[in-house]
């Protein structure tokens, strides 16, 4: 009953006898469907694969751990604290990068351009100014668009999705490399001086990610410099803790909040936790934070004075000003709900676009069109919004940057201006801590309109930015505005400051677009640096999260979804009970036998059709037609450093001095290992025979047929497993569960949902 | 003695517990130990040395006091009548010095009994509200809040020599106002000031310049000290100016060239209009290919699928 290719097959032979004319009905069924489909969010894209968190226990690592004593073990401790201290000195020193060339560049382009305002209001020609505006802001955005659009298309956006996705277990192509550092870190800068309405915060959560990947493995094949440090951690596992490490070195960095950056880890991602690494992690924000502040205290003057430890810093809220009282909690949770729809919106709206994007802006050019288009267009908007304002403010005591006085009296200037004339950070901080009375309820009003629709169509753009800023701004500005109309309705009660709701604003949007909560908390408080904010911050989040949740889901988990990867989250969908591990897997499985002739390796690992990166090892059994049980499982990955090597048995024989192959070599190879076409294999060795015995993973995980999907979940989740052998109870393979087989299940509107497959 | 002391206090609080009752009693009681403990007060005092009566102000620390006391007095008053138009700096910068060298006089003198006791800890510190602190405290954060030390020279007397070249011109720009303005007062007729707008407008442009560029050189040489605000009296005299050019003259009438701001912004805001629907005409769309999973579909599973799509 075997099938007619030359692979050992298993799994369709216990199978036939059950359920033969259904398995015929099933194989005719899927063809109806047409085989190209439009884009769509209900796929999963085969472009990711799966990362491996499990140790592979074959004799070598055995052998290495029996060489390795005690005290080397020891250094490897030793060692990993270096490495988090490396990764939050480097992160906070980008940031510090990015934060004094966007100041300094931004300011440049402020100036020209208030140059220009002021010189022909009074001659006229502004239509000039607005011309100078939007080109310069297209043009700098062109060379950040262009250079992601062209050269690194994952640091794209915040890249906070990738690494999600990355913490997740997924392995996303080039999410970690130092080129993508490099990209991500001058795209932002050039996106946030081009005035788009983003942030920089956000990026830098990849950037942390990136530097951690890179130090710790002592190299960089972007440089194709090997540092040979380092080398223990030339694996997954190690690989992705300090990945968490450098996230929340990252989040550190930009919001000044190293405990919410180690939350942030939590919460977003490291599936894998444990005490030392939350200690090891904690260490990392922590120096990020303070390196940045050193750096920027300097930078501005005062040497060792460390009170800016953010890149954006909310600056203090008074208590005794800013106090509240429990008469103002429904206000906030009420607050909360706005937040939630308008967040909900904000994620609605960025769904369709993004969905048209990817399917109808799919080449960079028009990427790199459409980018500059946004730049124009939010210049211009903010030109006329600006141009149409009457709404002036006395220049004297206040703390603008670039004041434009345009239609103003001497002595005033455009209130609007300070809102749209600057960085969206300044903007920011500006609408927490102007006092009362120096905006007016129209120019917030239509501020927060245009500003919401600016940012969504901005998000998702080839450019890599921020969303945590933009939803801030559109946040306080509502919130400033609700603060005002409030104080209005009171008769200007003391209580109500509109600071206090602009910062509650600004929690309730940024809560109901992305969904965090306990990180976002701890974030906000830890950037207010008012720890009595903890509770209605909290509060309001919940409530953002909790109505937003009601309609669409999460920005972030919305854009994970649009780029088809298969994720894993905490739980399985919960009406899954009755689906078990048989219906889940996969098969047939491709195995190997324990001593396989070399030829069959190569054409399997060659095989297009069937590109699988794990395969069961099974018994070998002189006579093909009896099914074995399962013995180990092997990686393509090790097979391929194999091959490279010659490992074969015949060759073994032949010469008695070959070396011995150590973890090393495959740890060298890690973490691209060469595609198969790459290894010559000559006819002769074809024929060898090649033993796997010593190199598989002798004890893989496996479940029983009639295990259920939400208990195969969970196995899968908790272990970070990449593979699941799928065994009957004489131990024979079945199947073979993967990340893709249970990321299909997803619950739906009306309830469970599967999935297909789709090339991308 | 001692001894008898308490003896007695103890007489007095048996008398006060077995008498609960009988109040008229107890507070004849109470008067009576209070007599006694006033007694043993004075006794405290004498075994220290001292006399009975308060410690007197030497009378050289009361000379201090009084010179302090005037000279508040003094830059109080002169800072109430230059309150408006604010004059602040330019008027009462010698009043400060003065202050300022009396509670200097205070904060070092020395009195001539003992070191212990001076003038300094007598007057400054020896009480809860240290009304002397208080008001020198006043005064200080006035001044600094007024920036006076940016329109005066280093060494603090007279003003520096760019605040004189500004006031200079601020009265030469006031002078030219009134004398455009003769014969017509400013609230009668709103409309009908061309005439100082033409005549005083190159006074005002240089006001305006000068003052811009004392700002522009106080952000830059700010940066190691405090704030970027010029003093007071400058910031005053270009605002009262600013505002009645502006406001109430109605000189600086922008050019408002809106037809060629909305022509341009809406060619601009059209463009994402064209690019989206080229786009979305011309731009083939991006397919998926399918891909069939390997995969044993049975009976339950099928049914199981079906059942939660329908």
């Amino acid at each position: 009953q075997l099938t007619a290719s030359p692979f050992l097959r298993i799994g369709q032979l216990s199978n036939v006898d059950l359920n033969e004319d259904i398995h015929e009905l099933e194989t005719e069924l899927p063809r109806q469907h047409p085989n190209e489909i439009p884009h769509n969010e209900k796929l999963l894209s085969l472009k990711y694969e799966s990362l491996d968190y499990d140790n592979s226990e074959n004799q070598l690592f055995l052998e290495e751990e029996r060489r390795i004593n005690h005290t080397a073990f020891r250094t490897v401790e030793i060692k990993r604290w270096v490495i988090c201290a490396m990764i939050g000195i480097l992160t906070g020193l980008v940031a510090c990068f990015i934060d004094i060339v966007v100041e300094n560049l931004a300011g440049l382009k402020y100036r020209v351009v208030k140059g220009n305002i002021d010189k022909f209001t009074e001659k006229g020609g502004l239509s000039f100014s607005l011309l100078l505006w939007a080109t310069l802001n297209a043009s700098v955005v062109m060379v950040g668009s262009v250079i992601v659009a062209f050269i690194e298309p994952v640091a794209a956006g915040s890249g906070i999705p990738q690494i999600k996705c990355y913490l997740n277990g997924v392995k996303i192509p080039h999410v970690v490399r130092l080129k993508t550092l490099a990209i991500k870190v001058c795209g932002v800068i050039l996106s946030v001086v081009g005035g788009l309405a983003v942030g920089k915060e956000g990026p830098m959560i990849h950037s942390g990610a990136v530097i951690a990947a890179g130090i710790s493995q002592g190299r960089s094949t972007s440089l194709k410099r090997d540092f040979k440090i380092f080398e223990y951690f030339r694996r997954d596992t190690e690989k992705r803790d300090f990945v968490s490490a450098g996230a929340a070195a990252g989040v550190s960095a930009a919001f000044g909040a190293p405990v919410g950056g180690v939350l942030f880890s939590l919460e977003e991602g490291a599936s894998f936790w444990n005490q030392f690494l939350t200690w090891r992690i904690f260490f990392a924000s922590m120096i990020s934070t303070f390196t940045l502040n050193s750096v920027l205290s300097v930078y501005h003057g005062n040497a060792w004075d460390l009170s800016s430890p953010g890149l954006i810093n909310f600056g203090r809220f008074d208590t005794e000003k800013m106090g509240y009282t429990i008469q103002e909690i429904p206000i906030f949770i009420f607050m909360g709900v706005v937040g939630g729809i308008l967040g909900a919106l904000f994620n609605a709206l960025n769904y369709w676009l993004t969905m048209f994007r990817i399917r109808y802006i799919h080449r960079p050019c028009l990427q790199v069109v459409e980018a500059m288009l946004v730049a124009a267009v939010t210049a211009t908007v903010g030109f006329v919004m600006i141009y149409c304002s009457r709404d002036c403010q006395p220049i004297q005591g206040s703390t603008v940057a670039y004041p434009l006085q345009l239609f103003c009296a001497d002595g005033e200037y455009n209130s609007m201006a300070t809102a749209f004339f600057n960085t969206p950070e300044k903007s920011v901080v500006n609408l927490f801590h102007d006092p009362p009375g120096s905006y007016n309820p129209m120019t917030l009003g239509m501020f927060t309109l245009v500003y919401f629709f600016l940012a969504c169509w901005t998000y998702g753009l080839t450019v890599s930015a921020g969303v945590f800023i933009p939803s801030l701004l559109i946040g306080a500005a509502w919130g400033r505005l609700f603060g005002i109309s409030l104080s209005y309705l009171t008769k200007g009660s003391i209580w109500a400051d509109p600071g206090k709701y602009a910062l509650m604003g600004a929690a309730a949007q940024l809560g109901g677009i992305v969904r965090m909560t306990l990180s976002l908390t701890v974030i906000m408080m830890e950037a207010t640096g008012n720890v009595t904010y903890g509770f209605p911050i909290m509060l309001v989040l919940m409530t953002a999260k909790i109505v937003g949740d009601y309609f669409v889901e999460g920005l972030y988990d919305m854009h994970i979804q649009l780029q088809s990867v298969p994720f894993l989250h905490w739980e399985a969908p919960v009406t899954s009970h009755s689906l078990t591990a048989r219906e889940v897997m996969s098969a047939p499985v491709t195995c190997l036998r324990r001593i396989e002739r070399v030829g069959t390796v190569v054409d399997i690992l060659s095989d297009t059709s069937s590109n699988h990166n794990g395969f069961p090892v099974v018994e070998s059994n002189p006579d093909t037609s009896q099914v074995a049980g399962l013995r180990g499982l092997i990686l393509r990955s090790q097979l391929i450093v194999l091959l490279k090597h010659k490992v074969f048995v015949e060759r073994a024989n032949l010469s008695l001095v070959q070396r011995r192959l150590k973890l090393k070599d495959f740890r060298d190879a890690y973490p691209r290992f060469p595609p198969i076409q790459s290894i010559h294999v000559s006819q002769d060795e074809r024929e060898c025979m090649i033993d796997l015995s010593e190199f598989m993973n002798p004890s893989p995980y496996t479940v029983p047929q009639e295990a259920s999907l939400p208990r195969v979940f969970k196995l899968f989740r908790a272990l970070g497993l990449r593979h699941l052998v799928v065994v009957d109870n004489r131990n024979e393979v079945v199947g073979m569960v993967t990340r893709k087989d249970l990321a299909r299940y997803r619950l739906g509107k009306e309830g469970l949902e599967e999935l297909s497959l789709a090339q991308t | 003695m001692a001894p008898l002391r308490c003896l007695m206090r103890l007489l007095l609080l048996v008398l006060v517990f077995a008498l609960g009752p009988a109040a008229g009693l107890r507070r004849r009681l109470l008067a009576l130990q209070s007599l006694v403990e006033a007694e043993e007060l004075a006794e405290e005092l004498w075994g220290a040395g001292l006399p009975g009566d308060l410690p007197e102000l030497e009378p050289e620390c009361r000379r201090l006091l009084a010179a302090f006391a005037e000279g508040s007095a003094a830059l109080t008053d002169c800072l109430g009548r230059r309150a408006r138009p604010v004059r602040l700096c330019q008027a009462c910068n010698l009043q400060y010095r003065h202050l300022l060298a009396q509670y200097g006089n205070i904060a070092r003198a020395v009195g001539n009994s003992s070191e212990s006791h001076n003038c300094a800890k007598s007057i400054l510190t020896s009480d809860r509200l240290q009304i002397v602190v208080t008001l020198s405290e006043f005064f200080n954060e006035t001044w600094e809040a007024a920036n006076c030390a940016n329109c005066l020279k280093n060494s603090s007397e007279g003003l520096s020599n760019s605040t004189v070249v500004f006031l200079d011109l601020f009265n030469k720009s006031l002078t030219c106002f009134e004398h455009n303005l003769q014969g017509q007062t400013i609230y009668v007729s709103p409309n009908n000031y061309t005439e100082v707008c033409k005549n005083c407008n190159e006074t005002y442009r240089m006001l305006n310049d000068l003052y811009n560029n004392l700002q522009r050189m106080n952000s830059q040489g700010g940066e190691s000290g405090h704030s970027a605000h010029l003093c007071i009296d400058v910031e005053d005299a270009m605002n009262i100016t600013r505002k009645l050019w502006s406001r109430t003259f109605n000189c600086s009438l922008p050019c408002s060239d809106t037809v060629p701001v909305i022509a341009v912004s809406s060619f601009i805001l059209f463009l994402p209009i064209v690019f989206y629907l080229s786009s979305f005409l011309h731009s083939k769309q991006k397919k998926r290919i399918l891909i069939l999973p390997k995969r044993i579909q049975s009976n339950a599973s099928l049914v199981n699928i079906q059942e939660k799509y329908s």
